[in-house]
């Protein structure tokens, strides 16, 4: 049986409380998400509620569309519908921190940076840093996989996810994985819904491993004339015993918005550990910049703010590149010559990892959408691929924004959409070959 | 179950008739893993050398509706590689080559037969290795470790084999070759290859996996220190984290087992210690050096009767003896044992250590502890005297109770074995109805005919059966239509 918006309406304030729930006109359209505005914009408190609205939802039909903080709703595929905004950041509670098993849980609309502050006291860390980390949400940075630099040391969510409880599309609370360091208790669900847009289940609570902080940290630039160089370099400094924290590659660019000294190319390397071991590497480092000719320099302890401000603000439209480090200088080459010099390109990339990030001033949809598939073209011979991270609604409706997907791998993920979805309630065609 | 003529002619035709066994006493090679309590021998073995031959002997076992079993160097403690149900064993000794080592990109290609520590001997010479490294590393295969997503001493600091796989070619439940991730990261889409180790041949057989490669640490520095009880060496691991430690390995051995090493070889341990811990850094050589000196003070300031710390690589060799020498020194003990690997919070390692006596002691058998201690990876192991009846049960029932003990303190399972036949009875001691029918629906998405080594990893639940319905959140009354 259908429902008028009024009594579905009762259901939701019913459970989160009138001030949870919204229809206000002003609401639903600050919420729209490219343009397709929700009905109701729900703010749920409790994982209870949480489950409890997305079983309405589920019943009655209707699209839920899960949001955080917010930064992420330019990734993925216009929606095909939008009925329900969850906005998760009410859930902001940490459930339970356990610094000398190093371990803590959270509620996913908790932000990285208000957890750093908790584990700042500790000396320990979530080491995860995607651009905007300190007010992105913990589930937001789990349902997209968003890296940052430090994940070259530290790996990614999916390495530092232990356990997650989420409510399938049903409204069944459910719960994957483990809260110890070490499990292979039954399948390794969290794994699954990591980056998966929340199109499996929507989180609402992660079980996190963390680190210590390093006692020391030293950066330094690598001012260096030519991507061959650059990729020269990094190549020696992975097939050497550096344990670099950060190895980030930033073009000429992206040197001058981050106020760094002109060059082609730069790497910014970051060393963690007790002080005499980033003494003793730095110094390798340094040596290592000496052989190419160039000048290390040592960079202040604010460094990564900055670079981490300027990645959150830059273009209207970036794309997230991988590839092979053995292939950096030649995608790098294939960027310029793809989306021409006077596009106002920002690059900037974990180049240990074949990693690379395009900030685009350019936004026109036609132009962009032709350079993508060219690009994409390029990287499909090291089986790499090309991601719309952030773009406009016209240029993501006039080409996928994920890129294809291989027809095995697809198939498999179109069935588990199907098993766990089949009516579409969670957050419908914004992720790959679009479920 | 048994196979037609016809059937077998077809995996001759297949494979070749040199890579299939029938005879009775060939099969019976293969009805266990290192778990013998766990015994079906499975009606034909085939030992393919190609993809392709995987996916039709696949193919062909849905057609007959047959189980399919695989194998790797049949290593598991976890009655795995056998075959309960009879059926096709698909042995992957023969898949066992280096198909691509890539270090510009830091991985290696391999299939799914090769050893584990053969992979590292291929790299070592150029300073990188493979990390993942459990005990059975000599002889495990690599495909064997991925299906259990198995651990080892050192991931403690590199993580268990999940963090190092970055794709798989896997022919599926369905009969399909899938290739899932690769050498370059963040594809597009859920993240199949993740969710896909640990499965326990399940979903898939995996035919090719592509895994990272770790460059090999500039130094390395061991320390063995003795204590007269376990509480107090497990009090050293959660004073070394508490300091911002991250050792790369940090093993304890209790009182049993040292007796027991003391009475073989003599690995030199102090006679009258209660406990011995093993702490291993590595990294750069300033690192190690501080953090070698900060671990052994750790240790004394908790009593330590003893610390040494290894000078050379000699001297490392023979602290790490007698670790290494625990699992065979055990048969000293006892002729039989149960063993199982159970993790609890790390600060709760004195809880749990303190309980295991507890468990002993009511059951009247000795339980030797050899285990993973900076994660909190227990390995206990119940001794019983198999000549006596009711000894295994009662063995058995103290292993339960055990498990129930590590769960409740918010621990796990299984920290590296895996599930198999052994532990699949335990899951829902970690998940509720709803999990468990989440996994089964997982599994159902790989395999939807079930056929993938069946009686493993999942129980015997209603939660695990078609038509279970988890309960739903309860809906609000009145206002309601």
């Amino acid at each position: 049986m259908s429902v008028t918006a009024r009594t579905l309406g009762g259901a939701l304030i019913a459970i989160v409380g009138a001030g949870g729930a919204s229809d206000d006109a002003a609401a639903c359209a600050a919420a729209a998400i490219d343009g397709r505005r929700p009905q109701w914009v729900v703010r749920p408190r409790t994982l209870d509620e949480l489950a409890r609205v997305v079983a309405i939802a589920h019943d009655e039909g209707l699209a839920v569309v899960p949001r955080g903080a917010g930064h992420a709703l330019a990734l993925g595929s216009p929606p095909a519908r939008v009925d329900v905004v969850l906005d998760l950041c009410g859930l902001d509670a940490i459930v339970e921190y356990n610094p000398d098993d190093l371990t803590v849980t959270v509620q996913a609309g908790v932000t990285a940076g208000a957890l750093a502050a908790v584990l700042h006291d500790r000396r320990q860390t979530l080491p995860l840093d995607p651009p905007g980390w300190g007010s992105r949400t913990l589930g937001g940075i789990a349902a997209t996989a968003a890296g940052g630099p430090l994940r070259l040391r530290y790996g990614t969510m999916r390495d530092l996810l232990l356990g997650v409880r989420f409510v399938q599309a049903d409204g069944v609370v459910t719960w994957g994985g483990a809260r110890v360091v070490k499990s292979v208790t039954g399948y390794d669900v969290p794994k699954l819904l990591v980056g998966a847009l929340g199109t499996l289940g929507i989180l609402g609570e992660l079980t996190l491993r963390l680190h210590p902080l390093p006692e020391a940290e030293a950066t330094c630039l690598l001012p260096l004339r030519s991507t061959e160089i650059a990729q020269d370099v990094v190549a020696r400094l992975v097939d050497s015993p550096l344990q670099p924290s950060r190895c980030e590659l930033l073009d000429a660019a992206a040197l001058a918005a981050c106020g760094l000294p002109a060059a082609a190319v730069g790497l910014v390397v970051s060393l963690g550990s007790v002080e005499g071991a980033v003494r003793a590497q730095q110094a390798m480092v340094v040596a290592e910049a000496t052989r190419v000719r160039a000048r290390a320099e040592t960079m202040g302890p604010g460094f990564w703010r900055t670079y981490d401000r300027v990645l959150a603000e830059n273009g209207p439209t970036v794309l997230r590149l991988a590839t092979l480090a053995t292939r950096l200088a030649a995608t790098l080459d294939e960027v310029r010559a793809s989306l021409g010099g006077d596009a106002g390109v920002t690059i900037t990339g974990c180049a240990p990892l074949g990693l690379l990030r395009v900030a685009l001033r350019q936004d026109e949809p036609a132009v962009l959408a032709k350079a993508i598939e060219r690009l994409r073209a390029f990287v499909d011979e090291s089986d790499g691929s090309v991601v719309v991270e952030r773009g406009s609604t016209a240029l993501r409706t006039s080409l996928d924004p994920w890129g294809p997907v291989p027809a095995g791998p697809l198939a498999l993920m179109r069935a588990l959409k199907q098993e766990f979805d089949p009516r579409g309630t969670l957050n419908p065609g914004r992720f790959v070959g679009g479920l | 179950m048994s196979l037609t003529p016809r059937f077998v002619d077809e995996m001759r035709a297949i494979v070749g008739k040199d890579a299939v066994v029938v005879s009775v006493e060939g099969r019976m090679t293969y009805e266990c893993d290192m778990h013998t309590f766990y015994k079906g021998a499975p009606d034909v073995v085939v030992l393919p050398t190609r993809t392709e031959q995987v996916r039709a002997i696949v193919q062909a076992c849905r057609r007959a509706n047959t189980p399919i079993v695989p194998r790797g160097s049949g290593t598991g403690l976890i009655g795995g590689a056998m075959a309960p149900q009879g059926g096709v064993m698909v042995s992957m000794n023969r898949m066992a080559s280096i198909l691509e080592i890539d270090y510009g990109n830091r991985c290696a290609t391999v299939q799914p037969g090769l050893i584990n520590l053969w992979l590292t001997n291929a790299v070592r010479e150029r300073g990188w290795f493979f990390a993942p490294d459990p005990s059975s590393q000599m002889v495990s295969s690599i495909g064997g470790n991925v299906s259990t997503n198995a651990g080892g001493p050192h991931c403690l600091k590199y993580g268990i084999t999940t963090n190092h796989v970055l794709g798989l070619e896997l022919v599926t439940g369905r009969g399909e070759v899938v290739r899932v991730g690769g050498k370059t990261l963040d594809r597009p889409g859920y993240d199949l290859t993740g969710v896909a180790v640990g499965s326990e041949g399940t979903f898939a057989l995996v035919t090719a996996i592509t895994v990272r490669l770790t460059h090999a640490p500039e130094a390395v520095k061991t320390v063995l220190a003795a204590f007269r009880t376990v509480i107090e060496a497990s009090q050293v691991v959660s004073a070394a984290i508490a300091a911002g430690m991250t050792p790369a390995a940090m093993e304890m051995l209790d009182e049993a087992i040292i007796r027991a090493i003391n009475a073989g070889t003599g690995a030199g341990y102090p006679e009258g210690a209660g406990a011995v811990l093993l702490i291993e850094l590595d990294g750069p050589r300033a690192e190690v050096e501080v953090q070698g000196e900060r671990a052994a003070a750790i240790c004394r300031e908790h009593g330590a009767l003893s610390v040494s710390v290894a000078r050379d690589e000699a001297e490392r060799a023979l602290l790490w003896k007698g670790r290494k020498e625990a699992a065979g020194a055990v048969g000293r003990l006892t002729a039989s044992y149960l063993l199982q690997d159970a993790v609890v919070p790390r600060s709760k390692l004195p809880h749990i250590m303190r309980e295991i006596v507890a468990i002993g002691e009511r059951y009247g058998l000795l339980i030797a502890n050899v285990f993973h201690a900076g994660d909190g990876n227990l390995h206990p192991m119940i001794c019983y005297d198999d000549t006596r009846p009711d000894e295994l049960e009662k063995a058995k029932e103290a292993n339960e109770e055990l498990l129930r003990a590590c769960i409740a303190l918010g621990g796990s399972v299984t920290g590296e074995h895996g599930m198999g036949m052994d532990k699949a009875k335990n899951l829902p001691l970690q998940y509720a109805d709803a999990d468990l029918n989440f996994m089964f629906r997982i599994r159902g998405v790989f395999d939807p005919a079930r056929l993938m080594n069946p009686g493993k990893l999942l129980p015997t639940h209603p939660a695990c059966g078609e038509g279970f319905r988890p309960q739903r959140p309860r809906l609000p009354e009145g206002t309601w239509v």
